[in-house]
């Protein structure tokens, strides 16, 4: 559904033009710095993570410059270049879990039950196209699709104090502990995608005549991980809720 | 915000999936006449390691089978059948139990046995190094050699261990003759085992086990624990019902040329020393419970009665013989305890001697032939 929804936007969006008289003209600009939270998780989440143990914030920043020009009315087209930062480092446990640990192109693979340390840091430079609604003179309503470009990708982690069976959950038990040497760490940095795209949905608020602020929703509608990668079984989406200020260019 | 996020996950969270594991993780037998049926009343209680498909309790020569009812625990949750308790006729040989996991989507099959324990017959006991096997871990499907010898009533005394099973953890993609416990066709006569001290894989070298050193030693190694705690993972020794007098055999040692530690460090000028010993200890302690010996003690515990230690292994291309005799601690040993399997034996071969801490050279290569522990000669 969220496709049909971006492809319809997109559709509108390339309509525009022929309707509009100057595309060029009556654009507004707006510089952005914002911070972003959330994490790269499954919609629906699998019965083997059983606990979020610690959410450690990351230095998600979000810096851009838009472009906003009123279409007709109340109605507006926004869009922009935004560089900006989709980390997390979550600790969770994990019961009967699929892995595969990984160094140097040797594996090990199986079922793990334990704890799961995922560090995840993706920059990107981020392209969104949105609908904009103003509801006032103050408040703005934006809504639309975004694509991005990730040019640094990790996806690391490490197991501690659990175990992990080997190839099934029949198979051999290897202890894991909790010292650097007895850890089983894993690297999927290499499985990421380079293009992410989905949906923004936001609100900005100017109250004054430069300064505003800002909160956005980004809801990936892409996976982190190439399609082919399946170590990882459930498909992990950056979700993550962006607040942040305004100032008024021109 | 995040809290949000938080609460939002959390609410996420579905419920606990059942147990998928279907282990049999003990097991243990009442005997109505354990002194009877039994040389080690601790016989009658097993632990079993995960890797592990059969579970054998020793009896006495002679003990009745055809009415025995072992318990098991298994994975919480999970079911066996036959029921554990129900009496049964092991007599014939091996019965199958079958475990199914609480999630019924796994199964494992486990043979237990209840096998006569005899005394040994023959003064010297022989290790030729010609029963080796190459052994297919059954879920990874990796390789290696393990070494098993016949028991003077012909059936399989799985006898010797090697840090093999470590190594597939260590260098999953290695294959069975870049181990580094392999056999080898130039023996004294037959076949040897060659040990050689080998540099692990980027997992092995991430846990901070740089090297595994080749090594035999009678005994068990316990591949669950090996990454947590290496040195416990090598239970030395076997119960044994002689008197050892002499260890002796034939061997080859060539160091290699770089010593280093745990931390990849070279230390100048040291050579690598291989290692020939074997150990003769009380296998109980003083309130009766069962003993091992583990690599952080098999030469040092207060259980220890007996050693036969070669000072040094000493680099050579010729096939030497050595011919070590057993230090005996007190003047007598107990021979009551001798012939009920109270003394368990260890021999212990390897490539570096201090492997057990990932020390030694990569490349150092120890060969082993035609091993003999002549004890008293009982009338």
């Amino acid at each position: 559904m969220i496709r049909n929804i971006i492809k319809g936007l997109i559709l509108t969006f390339l309509c525009i033009p022929a309707n509009a008289e100057n595309m060029l003209s009556g654009w507004k600009y707006t510089a952005r710095f914002g911070y972003n939270i959330g994490g790269t998780a499954p919609i629906g989440m699998p019965a083997t993570i059983r606990s979020m143990n610690k959410y450690k914030m990351q230095p998600n920043f979000s810096l851009g410059v838009d472009a906003q020009k009123v279409i007709t009315g109340k109605w507006g087209i926004l869009t922009g270049i935004h560089t900006e930062s989709k980390g997390m480092e979550v600790d969770a446990t994990v019961k009967n879990y699929h892995m595969v640990m990984t160094k140097g192109g040797d594996e090990l693979e199986g079922y793990y039950t334990g704890n799961l340390v995922t560090e995840c840091e993706e920059w990107m430079l981020t392209l969104p196209v949105m609908a904009t609604y103003d509801i006032s003179d103050k408040v703005r309503l934006k809504l639309g699709p975004y694509i991005s470009y990730v040019s640094t990708r990790v996806f690391k982690g490490y197991v501690y104090d659990g175990y992990l069976r080997r190839m099934t959950p029949t198979g051999e038990k290897i202890e894991i502990g909790n010292t650097e040497e007895s850890r089983g760490s894993y690297d999927f940095s290499d499985n990421m995608r380079h293009i992410q795209y989905g949906v923004d949905a936001g609100v900005d608020w100017q109250f004054s005549t430069r300064w505003g602020a800002y909160a956005d929703i980004q809801w990936g509608v892409t996976g982190i991980h190439k399609s082919s990668f399946k170590t990882i079984e459930q498909t992990l989406f950056p979700i993550f809720g962006t607040l942040g200020i305004t100032y008024y260019l021109k | 915000m995040t809290a949000v996020l938080c609460i939002g996950i959390t609410s996420c969270f579905k419920e606990e999936p059942l147990n998928a594991e279907c282990d049999i993780e003990k097991a243990w037998i009442h005997y109505e006449n354990p002194q009877e049926s039994t040389w080690n009343l601790s016989d009658t209680v097993i632990k079993v390691y995960s890797a592990e498909n059969t579970i054998i309790f020793k009896v006495r020569p002679g003990t009745d089978r055809t009415r025995l009812a072992p318990m098991f625990i298994t994975t919480e949750g999970a079911t066996i059948v036959p029921e554990s308790g129900t009496m049964h006729d092991f007599s014939n040989g091996p019965l199958a139990y079958t475990v199914t996991s609480q999630d019924k989507d796994w199964q494992r099959i486990y043979n237990v046995a209840f096998t006569e324990e005899h005394r040994t017959v023959r003064d010297t006991i022989a290790y030729d190094f010609e029963r080796v096997f190459l052994f297919t871990d059954p879920q990874t499907k990796k390789q290696y050699y393990k070494w098993s010898d016949l028991k003077e009533d012909g059936t399989e005394a799985n006898n010797w261990a090697s840090g093999n099973g470590g190594f597939s953890m260590a260098s999953p993609s290695a294959k069975a003759d870049e181990y580094p416990t392999t056999p080898n066709a130039d023996g004294y006569d037959g076949k040897c085992v060659k040990l050689t001290t080998t540099k692990t894989g980027p997992l092995g070298q991430g846990a901070r086990m740089p090297m595994a050193a080749g090594n035999l030693f009678l005994g068990s190694f316990i591949t669950q624990t090996a990454l947590i705690d290496a040195l416990r993972s090598t239970h030395f020794g076997l119960p044994f019902d002689k008197k050892p007098v002499r260890f002796t055999g034939y061997y080859k040692y060539f160091p290699g040329e770089k010593f280093q530690d745990r931390y990849g460090n070279i230390e100048e000028g040291r050579v690598d020393k291989g290692a020939i010993y074997a150990i003769l200890y009380k296998n109980h302690d003083n309130d009766g419970n069962p003993v091992v010996l583990y690599g952080d003690n098999v030469q040092t515990s207060e259980q220890i009665v007996a050693k036969a230690i070669m000072p040094e292994v000493r680099p050579t291309s010729e096939w030497t013989e050595f011919d070590l005799s057993f230090d005996y601690y007190e003047n007598e040993i107990d021979m009551e305890d001798i012939n009920n399997f109270k003394y368990s034996l260890a021999i212990v071969f390897s490539s570096s001697d201090q492997g057990a801490y990932f020390q030694g050279a990569i490349g150092s290569t120890l060969y082993i032939d035609k091993v003999k522990i002549i004890c008293e000669k009982t009338k």
